[in-house]
C-alpha cells in the first residue's frame, strides 16, 4: 500500500474552498448565462432579462424560508417510497449471498484478513452505490409522471426542500443500510478469522517436534529458514489456507526476577554457570498474525496448545519521516538508484561492490517531532520496514539481504554543538517482508565533535540526547555487497500505539459513507431535469470519472506524447508519429497554445466529478493502518461541497421547470 | 384552526401593507393571461390559453366550463404556477402565481387525486399538513377531523392502491383542505364519483362557500356546474366566450313559468285561458318530472333506512 504526503484539513481547507468558490461562481455565471439565452428566445431580450431577475430574487427568500419540517416531511416520504420499492432490501440479500457464499473463495491465502477485507469493503462499497444510486434516480421523475408533484408543489412546499427532503431521506436510508452491512461484515470477519491451529503429530506435546543440530541455518526437514536460536522445530496443521512454523528458542538471563520466566510458552529453565537459560516455544507469525502458545507440563510429554490468532484487526499509526534523501556511493545526494524497474516510486541503496566494499549509500529519513509523547514515553518503539531487494545476482534465494540502521542527532547549529550517532544495527530482509523491530529508548553510540573528532562512547537515550531538539536522522544502508535495498519514504516507519480497531473500521465506512451521500445528491439534482434512465446514465458515468480521476487528469495534460486535441488531430491527418517534432512557426505555436488552453480547461472540468479515490478509505482497513482523521475532515469537507453544488443546480433546475408541461 | 385564520389574516394584513394595488375582495386576477405550448425547438404546438381576462371574488364558487381542451385545465394550472404564462399575469391573493408563499392559503384538487399510493389515509393527510408546517398537535386534529368529514374514517388505516375511484377523490379533497384554505381550486371535482358521491361533493362545495371560502371548479358537466355556481366563465378553444351570474346568464326572459300544486283540470283551462286573453302562446301544461339524479338519490336513502326491502313506489 501506499501512503502518499496527506496535507493536514487546515493545509487543504483554503485552497479547497478557493476551488470550491471558482467552481460555483463559474456554475452560476454560466447557469445565468444560459437561462438569459433560454428565456430570450421565448419571450425576447427584455422580458428575459426580467425572468432571470425574478428567478434569482426569489432565490434568496426560497433558501431563507426552508422549513426544517417540511424538509424532514419530504425525507420521511422518501424513506417509505424507497422502502416499498424494496430495492433496499434486494441489496441486503444480494449481499447476504456474497456473504454466504462469498466465503467459499475467500480462504486459501496466507493473509485472509487482507482478503476478507478487500472482498467485504469492495462488495458493500459496490453494493451501497448502486442502490442508492437506483432509489434516488427513479424518485422524481416518478413524481413527475405520475404527477404526484402537483400536491407538492401547490402547497408552500420551495424547490430547496424538495432536494434536501430527498437528499436526506435516501441519506438516512443509504446509512442505515451501510450500518447494518458494516456490522455484519465486521462479525463475519472476526467470525470467520477466528481460527487456531493444532500441532502436527500424533500427539499435542513437545515429543511432536523435532531437534535443530547447532548451527543449521535452513531446516533439512522443513527447507525453511531457522531462527539462530532455536533449538526444535516443528509446524501445525493448516487452517484458512495457512500453517505456523513454530520453534523451541534457547535465552540466557542474569535475573531470577525476568518476567520472561513466567510466560506461559516456557518448555525449560535450567541453571548453568549462575545463569538462567530457559527455552520458549514460539508460533512464528503469518500474514501478520500469531498465537500465544500455552505449555503445560514439563519434558516431552509437555502439552502444548494455541490460542487464538493474535494481530489481526490492526489499526497502526504510522509516523513517517517528513522527508527522504538517498546518498550515492560516494556519500552525494542523490535521488536513489534507479534499478531499471518502471516505477520510480522507491529509490535504491547501493551496497557497494568488490572494490568499494564500503559504500557511503544510504537513504536517510528525516524527523522533526520525534517526541516522546507522540509514543506514550514507551521504552520500546517498533519500527517497521517493508523494503524492496534487487539482487544483481542469485546465489541462495533463502539467504536474506543484510541492512544497516543507524540514529543520528540533527543538531540546530553543527558548527559547534557535538553529534550523536549510533552504533549500525543490521538486520535481515527479504524483498517486501514486513520487518519489526523493536528500538530501545537506550542507544548504544558515541559522541562526535563538529571536526569529526570522537568525544566520548556510550548509552544514550533516543529522546532526550539524540532527539533531544525534536530533530532525528535515521539512515538505512545496504550491508550486502552487490545487492540493493529499495525504499520510498512510506516504507519505513515508526509505529506509534494503535487506534481502536472499531473506531478505525467506521473511519473507514465513513468514506464509503460520503461516496454514497454524493451520488444520492448527484441523482437527485441530475433527476430534476432528466429522465430515470438517462440520470442512471450520467450518474453512472461520473462513478467512473470518479474512479479514475487520476488517469482521466492524466488525459487532459498539454504535455502528454503528440500533444493535445488540436495537435493530435493534425499528426493523424498529416500522419506524423508523436515523437515527430511538429516544425516551428506561428501555426505551431497557435496550435500549442490553443490545445494548452483547451487542455487546463478540460482539466478543470474534471473537478466537476468527485475524486472516489481520496474518499475510498478500505486500503487502510485491508493493510491494518489507523486512518487519519485529516483524511476524514477533508472526505467530509468534499461530501458537504458537493452537496450543496448539487442542491444549487436542483433547486435552480426545478425552480425553471414547468412542472405541469 | 384558530391559528390558522390568525395567521391568513396576519399575511392578509401584511400583504395590503406591502401591496397598495392588493384588493382583498379579488382573489384572483388573470390579466391578458395567454399560454403557448412549444416543441423542443420553441416553435407553436397549440396555443391553449388566449389573453383570458378573469376576476374571482372572495366568497364565489366560479365555475370553469368548457369541452376538453377549452384550456379550464391550463387556466387553473397557471393560477397554481405549475405552468409559465407565455404572456399575461395570473395573480393569487395580490402575488404573482408563482410564488410560493401563496399556497399557504389554497387547496387543490387535481384532475385525477395523484396521492402517494403507499400511504394510508392518515399518513396521507398528515404528510400534507407537514408540509404547511403544522405543528404536531393541530395536524393530528385536523386530520380526523377531515377523515370524518369525507367519510373515510373505516379506511383510514388502509393503502390508497386498495381504495376505489370514489373513495380517492374524497381522500383528495381531504388533502386540499387539510390548511382550511381561503382558496379552493378542484380540477373536475365530481369526475368518477357515483351519484351519491356527486351530491356529497356538490353539498361540500356550498358549505365551503358558506364557510366564506372562495372556490374555482372547472368541469364540463354542465349540470354540476350549473347546481353550485355563483359565477361562471365559457371556455372554448383558449378564448373566453361568456362570463357572468348562472343566474342572469340562464334566465330566459321571454317565457314565464307557472308552478301550483293540486290544481284542478278546470282551473288549468281557466289559466289557459287567461293566458290566450293576454296575447301570450302557451308553451306546454304538464306535471314536471323530478330528475334522475333525484330519484337517485331518494331510493338509495330510504334503502339506507329499510335495508334489504325493495323501496315502496319505485315502480309506479
Amino acid at each position: 500500500m501506499v501512503l502518499e504526503n496527506f496535507p493536514t484539513f487546515s493545509e487543504w481547507f483554503l485552497p479547497g474552498l478557493v476551488l470550491f468558490g471558482g467552481i460555483v461562481l463559474a456554475a452560476i455565471l454560466l447557469g445565468l448565462f444560459v437561462g438569459y439565452v433560454v428565456a430570450s428566445f421565448r419571450h425576447g431580450p427584455f422580458e428575459a432579462f426580467y425572468i432571470v431577475a425574478q428567478v434569482v430574487g426569489e432565490s434568496v427568500p426560497d433558501f431563507l424560508g426552508t422549513s426544517p419540517r417540511r424538509v424532514m416531511a419530504m425525507a420521511r416520504l422518501a424513506v417509505k417510497e424507497a422502502l416499498r420499492r424494496k430495492v433496499v432490501i434486494v441489496a441486503f440479500v444480494i449481499f447476504a449471498i456474497l456473504l454466504l457464499f462469498g466465503q467459499w473463495f475467500m480462504g486459501g491465502t496466507e493473509n485472509p484478513e487482507k482478503r476478507f477485507m478487500n472482498t467485504i469493503m469492495f462488495g458493500t462499497q459496490l453494493l451501497t452505490l448502486l442502490t442508492v444510486m437506483l432509489i434516488s434516480s427513479f424518485s422524481l421523475p416518478e413524481d413527475i409522471k405520475n404527477k404526484t408533484i402537483y400536491t407538492i408543489v401547490t402547497k408552500p412546499v420551495r424547490a430547496t426542500e424538495i432536494i434536501l427532503g430527498r437528499i436526506l431521506g435516501f441519506g438516512f436510508l443509504g446509512t442505515v443500510l451501510l450500518a447494518l452491512m458494516g456490522l455484519i461484515s465486521f462479525f463475519f470477519v472476526s467470525r470467520n478469522l477466528d481460527h487456531t491451529h493444532a500441532v502436527v503429530g500424533d500427539t499435542q506435546t513437545i515429543a511432536s517436534l523435532t531437534a535443530i543440530a547447532p548451527g543449521t541455518e535452513i531446516s533439512e526437514t522443513t527447507g525453511k529458514r531457522v531462527s539462530p536460536n532455536a533449538v526444535m522445530e516443528g509446524e501445525t496443521n493448516v487452517e484458512l489456507g495457512h500453517s505456523h512454523r513454530l520453534e523451541v528458542l534457547e535465552f540466557t538471563t542474569d535475573s531470577d526476577d525476568d518476567p520472561n520466566l513466567k510466560a506461559p510458552d516456557i518448555v525449560s529453565v535450567e541453571d548453568v554457570d549462575g545463569k538462567k537459560v530457559f527455552r520458549r516455544l514460539v508460533c512464528l507469525p503469518v500474514g501478520g498474525h500469531t498465537h500465544q502458545v500455552t505449555v503445560s507440563g514439563t519434558g516431552n510429554d509437555a502439552k502444548i496448545s494455541l490460542g487464538p490468532a493474535i494481530g489481526y484487526f490492526r489499526a497502526r499509526i504510522p509516523v513517517y519521516a517528513d522527508s527522504v534523501t538517498f546518498l550515492n556511493r560516494d556519500g552525494q545526494q542523490d535521488e536513489g538508484t534507479n534499478v531499471g524497474k518502471e516505477s520510480s516510486y522507491r529509490g535504491f541503496i547501493d551496497g557497494g561492490n568488490a572494490r568499494q566494499r564500503s559504500s557511503l549509500a544510504r537513504a536517510i529519513f528525516s524527523y522533526s517531532d520525534f517526541t516522546p509523547d507522540r509514543f506514550q514515553n514507551a521504552d520500546v518503539i517498533p519500527l517497521e520496514m517493508t523494503l524492496g531487494v534487487f539482487r544483481t545476482y542469485k546465489g541462495d534465494m533463502q539467504k536474506r539481504v543484510t541492512g544497516g540502521l543507524q540514529f543520528e542527532s540533527v543538531p540546530d547549529n553543527p558548527e559547534v554543538e557535538n553529534r550523536f550517532v549510533s552504533e549500525i544495527v543490521n538486520f535481515e530482509t527479504n524483498e517486501y517482508q514486513l520487518q519489526i523491530r523493536p528500538v530501545s529508548r537506550k542507544v548504544i553510540g558515541k559522541i562526535v565533535a563538529p571536526d569529526g573528532s570522537f568525544v566520548a562512547e556510550g548509552e544514550y537515550d533516543l529522546f532526550d540526547d539524540f532527539a533531544a531538539n525534536g530533530k532525528l536522522n535515521l539512515s538505512l544502508s545496504c550491508r550486502d555487497v552487490n545487492q540493493y535495498l529499495g525504499v520510498a519514504r512510506a516504507d519505513v516507519y515508526f509505529r506509534a500505539s494503535d487506534d481502536v480497531y472499531w473506531f478505525n473500521y467506521l473511519k473507514g465506512y465513513v468514506g464509503i459513507w460520503c461516496q454514497m451521500m454524493i451520488i444520492i445528491a448527484m441523482a437527485v439534482a441530475f433527476s430534476t431535469f432528466l429522465g430515470t434512465p438517462i440520470v442512471m446514465l450520467g450518474v453512472l458515468m461520473m462513478m467512473v470519472v470518479g474512479f479514475f480521476t487520476p488517469f482521466i487528469r492524466g488525459l487532459t495534460a498539454a504535455d502528454r506524447d503528440g500533444g493535445g486535441p488540436i495537435e493530435s488531430f493534425i499528426r493523424i491527418v498529416t500522419q506524423k508519429n508523436m515523437q515527430v517534432n511538429l516544425e516551428t512557426g506561428v501555426a505551431t505555436t497557435l496550435i500549442k497554445e490553443s490545445d494548452n488552453f483547451v487542455s487546463h480547461r478540460m482539466g478543470d472540468l474534471t473537478y466537476l466529478a468527485p475524486n472516489f479515490k481520496q474518499l475510498d478509505f478500505s486500503s487502510f482497513l485491508t493493510y491494518g493502518y489507523s486512518i487519519d482523521n485529516q483524511r476524514i475532515l477533508v472526505a467530509l469537507a468534499i461530501t458537504l461541497a458537493f452537496c450543496i453544488g448539487l442542491t444549487l443546480l436542483g433547486y435552480f433546475s426545478l425552480k425553471t421547470r414547468e412542472i405541469a408541461k | 384552526m384558530a391559528t390558522d385564520t390568525s395567521s391568513s389574516e396576519t399575511k392578509t394584513s401584511k400583504l395590503e401593507q406591502t401591496n397598495p394595488d392588493y384588493n382583498p375582495n379579488i382573489v384572483i386576477e388573470a390579466q391578458n393571461l395567454t399560454k403557448i405550448y412549444r416543441d423542443f425547438w420553441g416553435r407553436q404546438k397549440v396555443r391553449a390559453l388566449n389573453a383570458l381576462d378573469l376576476e374571482v371574488k372572495k366568497g364565489e364558487i366560479f365555475g370553469l366550463l368548457g369541452p376538453n381542451g377549452s384550456g379550464k385545465s391550463t387556466t387553473i394550472k397557471l393560477l397554481l404556477g405549475l405552468l409559465f404564462p407565455t404572456s399575461g399575469r395570473a395573480v393569487v391573493f395580490g402575488e404573482n402565481a408563482t410564488e410560493v408563499t401563496k399556497n399557504e392559503r389554497i387547496g387543490y384538487l387535481p384532475e385525477e387525486s395523484y396521492l402517494y399510493k403507499f400511504l394510508t389515509a392518515e399518513e396521507t393527510l398528515d404528510f400534507y399538513g407537514r408540509l404547511f408546517d403544522m405543528p404536531s398537535e393541530v395536524r393530528k386534529e385536523r386530520v380526523q377531523k377531515l377523515i370524518q368529514q369525507v367519510g373515510l374514517g373505516h379506511a383510514k388505516r388502509r393503502q390508497l392502491r386498495e381504495y376505489s375511484k370514489g373513495m380517492t377523490r374524497r381522500i383528495g379533497l381531504a388533502q386540499a383542505l387539510i390548511n382550511d384554505p381561503d382558496l379552493v381550486l378542484l380540477d373536475e371535482p365530481t369526475s368518477g364519483l357515483d351519484p351519491l358521491g356527486t351530491r356529497e361533493m356538490k353539498d361540500m362545495i356550498l358549505k365551503l362557500r358558506d364557510e366564506g371560502k372562495t372556490v374555482v371548479m372547472c368541469s364540463h358537466l354542465l349540470g354540476d356546474v350549473q347546481d353550485v355556481c355563483d359565477r361562471i366563465a365559457i371556455l372554448y378553444q383558449g378564448d373566453l366566450k361568456e362570463l357572468g351570474r348562472v343566474d342572469s346568464l340562464l334566465q330566459v326572459s321571454d317565457e314565464t313559468s307557472i308552478r301550483a300544486k293540486n290544481l284542478p283540470a278546470a282551473a288549468q283551462e281557466e289559466i289557459r285561458e287567461v293566458i290566450k286573453k293576454h296575447g301570450g302562446d302557451v308553451i306546454g301544461v304538464e306535471n314536471p318530472k323530478s330528475t334522475l339524479e333525484e330519484l337517485f338519490l331518494q331510493i338509495v336513502r330510504e334503502s339506507e333506512q329499510r335495508p334489504g326491502q325493495r323501496v315502496s313506489g319505485s315502480d309506479s
